[in-house]
């Protein structure tokens, strides 16, 4: 098929592609229209498109407040996760009693539901004083098991000859995870970053519970609250899903290229 | 004279042009925000109308309310000052020369200056 019908392939692509992202589309083009999602018959293309929906989202919420929130959230958690991965993925390259149970438990903690996980989240938040502060949003998602795999098999990637190397020219381990692990780690770095970005940005459950003033809120919330308040499922909700989509949009396509080569790497290894 | 690689990479780039971008559309917005609405309102046959009462309703969550309230001129000319929302409407009356449609109007951003295009028109009811 490949050899004799090129085109058959990419016409399967193209649709497959389009039916993927019709969701997407459809939630633009209600943002920037005043029609409902649920209209009948529905319409392919916009009618009287504007950008209106957009500002009603900036003032009529305090939209900059959840933007300041959910970045300043994410941002520790990206930071926490890159540094503390890569230290969890870099002890497990090395040989230590009891490793093998380690990564077991490890592995097991995977298998349990954030939701259960909560009530103890909540006392230690409370217990460490970080109730309804930045620090005690992004707490639970400072390291995620999935990454530290990630990071843990970059590593082991990187020939043992070099890190043989740089412990015989006298740097420390620190030196070593910080000045040649991780520069030639990228593509895990930047898997980390995609996935630790998305999953903080996209969090509902946690903050949820652990913010007590609306000054706190993260857009998540900020969503469901505009929701709750327009009661509607037309332009303005829409625009704001759009504004809550957009920064993870951007950060996955400046990444994309080392975020696939990290999930690939290592996966066809022996 | 080449950047540096570190300048050239899209992790400072985007963000940079972010911030631009954000820095500019805060300095425009700073230098029209003057909270001013004008317009003119006319009757059926396009005379101006002097007297006519015009509200300004601000948009709320779900509910438009009237914040204002001004007189036109002999021309029919009428002005707002201190409007600091970002979507309103405008509605003329005139006891004797009837009422005109209410008119939403959507601004950018709060207290944009804003001068109606066409004018409101009253009509008997």
């Amino acid at each position: 098929m490949r050899r004799h019908f090129p085109w058959a392939r990419h016409a399967v692509l193209i649709l497959v592609s389009a039916a993927m992202l019709l969701p997407f589309y459809w939630v633009l083009k209600t943002a920037i229209t005043d029609e409902n999602i649920y209209a009948y018959p529905p319409r392919l293309t916009p009618l009287d498109p504007h950008l209106f929906n957009f500002v009603d989202v900036w003032y009529l919420i305090p939209f900059p407040r959840y933007l300041l929130n959910s970045a300043i959230v994410s941002a520790l958690a990206v930071a926490g996760n890159v540094v503390l991965n890569a230290l969890a993925g870099y002890a497990l390259t090395r040989h230590f009693p009891a490793k093998r149970l380690v990564l077991l438990l490890l592995l097991s903690c995977m298998l349990i539901p954030f939701q259960a996980t909560i009530i103890p989240a909540y006392l230690i938040s409370a217990r460490l004083g970080v109730l309804n502060t930045h620090l005690g949003l992004a707490l639970p998602l400072l390291s995620t098991i999935v990454c530290i795999f990630i990071y843990k098999a970059a590593f082991e990637a990187v020939p043992k000859s070099l890190i043989d190397a740089a412990r015989i020219d006298g740097l420390s381990e620190w030196r070593i995870i910080a000045t040649v692990l991780l520069p030639l780690s990228k593509p895990a770095i930047a898997t980390n970053v995609i996935l630790a970005f998305i999953w903080s940005w996209n969090s509902f459950m946690w903050p949820l519970i652990i913010t007590r003033d609306a000054e706190m809120q993260t857009l998540p919330l900020g969503l469901a609250r505009f929701l709750s308040y327009l009661e509607d499922t037309t332009g303005a909700l829409y625009a704001f899903v759009v504004m809550v989509l957009l920064p993870g949009i951007l950060v996955f396509l400046m990444a994309q290229k080392e975020f696939i080569r990290g999930l690939t790497s290592g996966a066809t290894k022996g | 004279m080449t950047l540096p690689a570190w300048m050239r990479s899209r992790w400072v780039v985007v963000p940079g042009l972010i911030a631009v971008a954000t820095v500019a559309w805060n300095v425009h917005v700073a230098a029209n925000a003057t909270g001013v609405i004008e317009g003119r309102v006319v009757d059926a046959q396009g005379r101006p109308v002097a007297g006519a009462t015009v509200t300004l309703f601000n948009r709320s969550f779900i509910t438009n309310d009237p914040r204002q309230r001004t007189l036109t001129d002999a021309d029919g000319y009428f002005r707002f000052e201190n409007n600091d929302s970002h979507a309103v409407q405008l509605e003329a009356e005139r006891a004797d020369r009837g009422r005109s449609e209410r008119r939403t109007v959507r601004l950018w951003f709060r207290a944009q200056e804003h001068r109606l295009a066409a004018p409101l028109v009253l009509t008997a009811r």
